[in-house]
C-alpha cells in the first residue's frame, strides 16, 4: 500500500502537467471545432454547430490549397532529407580524424533554431545582397533574373531546403549509427568476391538500412507536417498563398482572423493527419521494443 | 594491380571531394551568418569575404533603438525555467515508469510520444484564449508552462532510457540496507543517472530557447530573442542583415556549444530511442 501511493506521488505531478498543456487545450479545441466562434465578436464560444467547421473547410479553396503545399513540401522535404541524408553518410561512414569532425559539424544545422534557419535562408537568398543567389547567377546565367522567394514554385522548394538543410545532416547521423553496427566481415567478404562499390550499396548496406529507413521516413514525415517557423521568417506564406502550409492556415484563421471555431476544426483536420502516421511510427518503435 | 591502385586513388579523391560539398553545405550557411554579423552595413551588402571587421552591431543590438537585452534576459529566464520544471518533475515519473508496473502505463507512455507529434498550433489556440482571461498574456511564466508542453514529455522518456538502463539490483541492495524508497531515489539511482539528467535538461534548453510559434502567439513586448528577430526583418528601410545577424549569432552560438556537450546522446535522444 505505501509503495502504491509512493508510485502515485512519483508520476502525480508530471499527469498534471499532461493534463494541463496537452489533454486539457486537445479536448478544448475539439469542443471548439463543433462551434461558432470569433474572438472579435465575443469572447466566449459560440452556438454548436455540428460538422459546419468541418464541411466549411473542404470547400475553402484556401484550405485545400494549403493541403496541397503541404502534401508538395512534405513529400520534397522528406526525400530529399532521406536522400540526401543517405548520402552524406555514406561519404562520412569511415573511421579517421577528419570523418570525425565532419560528424560534429552535422550537428549544428539540426541544433538551431527553425526560425534563424528560415532568415538565414533568406538572407543567402536576397536578390541584391545575397551570397547564394550571386553564386547562382554566376554558375547558371538563365537563372540570372529568378527572384528566388517571388516565385511560387522556386520559394517552395527553398523552404524545403531550409528544412532539408537542418534535417540531412541529423539523418546522416542516424544512418552512420546503423551502419555501425553492419558486419564488417560480410563486406570484407564481398569485396574479396570481387563486388564493385553499387553492389556493395545495394547488396549490403541498403538493408542493413531498411528498418531504420522506415522508422525515420515516418519520423520525419510527422515533423515535415509540423513544420512552422521557416515559414513565418522566411516567405511569410507568400508569394501569394504558394507557401501557405496547414500549420501555417491555421494560423491565419486563428490569430489573424479570430475565427478560433473554423481554426479549431482545420487544426483537428492536421492532427488526424499526423496521428495516422503516428500511430504507424509507435507501431514501429514498439516493435523495436522501444517500450516496455 | 596498377588499376586497383588507380581505382582507389580516384575513390579517395572522391570522397575527400564529397566532404568539401558536406562542409559548403552544412557550414556555410553558418559561417556566412558569422561572418556578416561582424561587418559594416556597406560590407554586408556585399559578397567579399574581406572586410574590415566591426564589432558595432554588437553593441547596437544591445543599445535603442533595437535593444535586445530584455529579450536576450526573457530567452534565458523562460529556458532556464522550463529546465527547472520539467526536468525534476521527468525524474521522478521516469522512475515509476521504469521501475513500476501500473495500469494505463503504456497509454502514458505512447500519450507522451504523441505530444512531441502534435502540431503545436493546436495547443496555442486554447491558450490563447486561456491566457487572455487569466492574464498570463506577455507572461514569462505563461511561456514557461507551455513549454512545458513539449519538454517534460521528452525528458521523461530520455531519463526512462537512463534508468532503464541501471541495474536495479543496486536499488534492491541499498533497500536491503534500510533505505526507504525514496531515500533509494534521491542517495543512489539519481546520483548514478546523473549524466541522463544533465542530457534532458541540456535537451529541454535548446527545446525552450529554440522555440518560436508559442512566443510569437502569447508576447506582445515580453519577446524571446527568436521572436524579437522579426522586428529587425521587417523595417521600413528594408531588413538590415548585418545586425540580425549579430542577434543570430547570440541564438545558435549558446546552443552549439550545449549540443556539443550532448554528441554522444543526439542521436538517439531526438527519435526517443526509436533509432539505435
Amino acid at each position: 500500500m505505501r509503495s502504491k501511493s509512493f508510485r502515485f506521488a512519483l508520476i502525480a505531478p508530471a499527469l498534471l502537467v499532461i493534463l494541463g498543456t496537452t489533454i486539457y487545450p486537445l479536448v478544448y479545441s475539439l469542443l471548439v471545432s463543433f462551434q461558432r466562434w470569433n474572438l472579435t465578436k465575443s469572447t466566449e464560444p459560440g452556438p454548436f454547430v455540428a460538422l459546419e467547421n468541418y464541411v466549411r473547410a473542404f470547400g475553402d479553396k484556401n484550405f485545400i490549397n494549403s493541403g496541397v503545399v503541404t502534401v508538395k513540401f512534405t513529400v520534397i522535404s522528406v526525400s530529399m532529407s532521406i536522400v540526401l541524408g543517405l548520402v552524406i553518410a555514406l561519404i562520412l561512414n569511415r573511421p579517421g580524424r577528419l570523418a570525425d569532425l565532419m560528424k560534429t559539424l552535422l550537428i549544428f544545422p539540426f541544433a538551431m533554431a527553425p526560425a534563424l534557419k528560415g532568415f538565414t535562408w533568406r538572407f543567402l537568398l536576397d536578390g541584391s545582397f545575397g551570397f547564394l543567389d550571386r553564386i547562382i547567377d554566376t554558375l547558371f546565367p538563365p537563372m540570372a533574373n529568378i527572384a528566388w522567394l517571388a516565385s511560387p514554385n522556386w520559394a517552395l522548394f527553398w523552404l524545403a531546403v531550409t528544412e532539408v538543410w537542418g534535417w540531412a545532416p541529423y539523418i546522416a547521423l542516424v544512418f552512420i549509427g546503423a551502419l555501425g553496427t553492419m558486419s564488417t566481415e560480410m563486406v570484407d567478404a564481398a569485396k574479396v568476391d570481387g563486388a564493385n562499390s553499387l553492389q556493395l550499396l545495394w547488396h549490403i548496406i541498403l538493408p542493413t538500412l531498411t528498418p531504420i529507413l522506415l522508422v525515420i521516413t515516418l519520423f520525419k514525415t510527422i515533423y515535415s507536417l509540423k513544420m512552422f517557423d521557416q515559414v513565418v521568417t522566411m516567405t511569410g506564406g507568400g508569394p501569394g498563398r504558394a507557401t501557405e502550409t496547414l500549420n501555417f492556415t491555421v494560423y491565419r484563421t486563428a490569430f489573424a482572423n479570430f475565427d478560433m471555431g473554423y481554426a479549431s476544426a482545420q487544426a483537428y483536420i492536421l492532427v488526424i493527419v499526423q496521428l495516422l502516421f503516428a500511430v504507424f511510427y509507435v507501431r514501429s518503435l514498439l516493435g523495436k521494443g522501444g517500450a516496455k | 594491380m596498377n588499376s586497383s591502385r588507380l581505382r582507389k586513388v580516384v575513390g579517395e579523391v572522391a570522397n575527400k571531394l564529397g566532404m568539401l560539398c558536406i562542409l559548403l553545405f552544412v557550414g556555410f550557411p553558418i559561417l556566412w551568418v558569422v561572418l556578416t554579423a561582424f561587418k559594416y552595413h556597406k560590407d554586408a551588402r556585399s559578397a567579399s569575404f574581406l572586410f574590415t571587421p566591426t564589432l558595432q552591431n554588437f553593441v547596437s543590438i544591445f543599445n535603442p533603438p533595437y535593444d535586445f537585452t530584455p529579450y536576450l534576459w526573457n530567452s534565458l529566464i523562460i529556458s532556464i525555467g522550463t529546465v527547472a520544471i520539467a526536468v525534476p518533475l521527468a525524474a521522478l515519473a521516469a522512475y515509476a515508469f521504469s521501475r513500476f508496473h501500473f495500469r494505463f502505463k503504456n497509454a502514458i507512455m505512447i500519450l507522451l510520444i504523441a505530444t512531441q507529434f502534435i502540431a503545436p498550433v493546436v495547443i496555442v489556440i486554447p491558450f490563447f484564449t486561456l491566457y487572455s482571461r487569466l492574464g498570463l498574456m506577455d507572461s514569462r511564466i505563461g511561456l514557461i508552462i507551455l513549454y512545458l508542453s513539449f519538454s517534460m514529455p521528452f525528458a521523461v522518456w530520455m531519463i526512462k532510457g537512463f534508468i532503464d538502463a541501471l541495474p536495479i539490483e543496486i536499488e534492491e541492495a541499498a533497500q536491503v540496507d534500510g533505505c526507504t524508497p525514496f531515500m533509494v531515489l534521491r542517495h543512489v539511482t539519481f546520483p548514478l543517472i546523473m549524466p541522463g539528467i544533465i542530457t534532458s535538461a541540456i535537451f529541454a534548453f535548446i527545446g525552450a530557447w529554440n522555440e518560436f510559434l508559442f512566443a510569437m502567439v502569447t508576447t506582445t513586448t515580453n519577446k524571446t530573442l527568436t521572436v524579437g528577430m522579426m522586428i529587425l526583418a521587417y523595417q521600413l528601410e528594408g531588413v538590415q542583415w548585418e545586425t540580425m545577424s549579430a542577434v543570430g549569432v547570440i541564438v545558435m552560438i549558446p546552443i552549439f556549444i550545449l549540443s556539443l556537450t550532448i554528441r554522444d546522446h543526439f542521436v538517439n535522444g531526438i527519435t526517443m530511442g526509436a533509432v539505435k
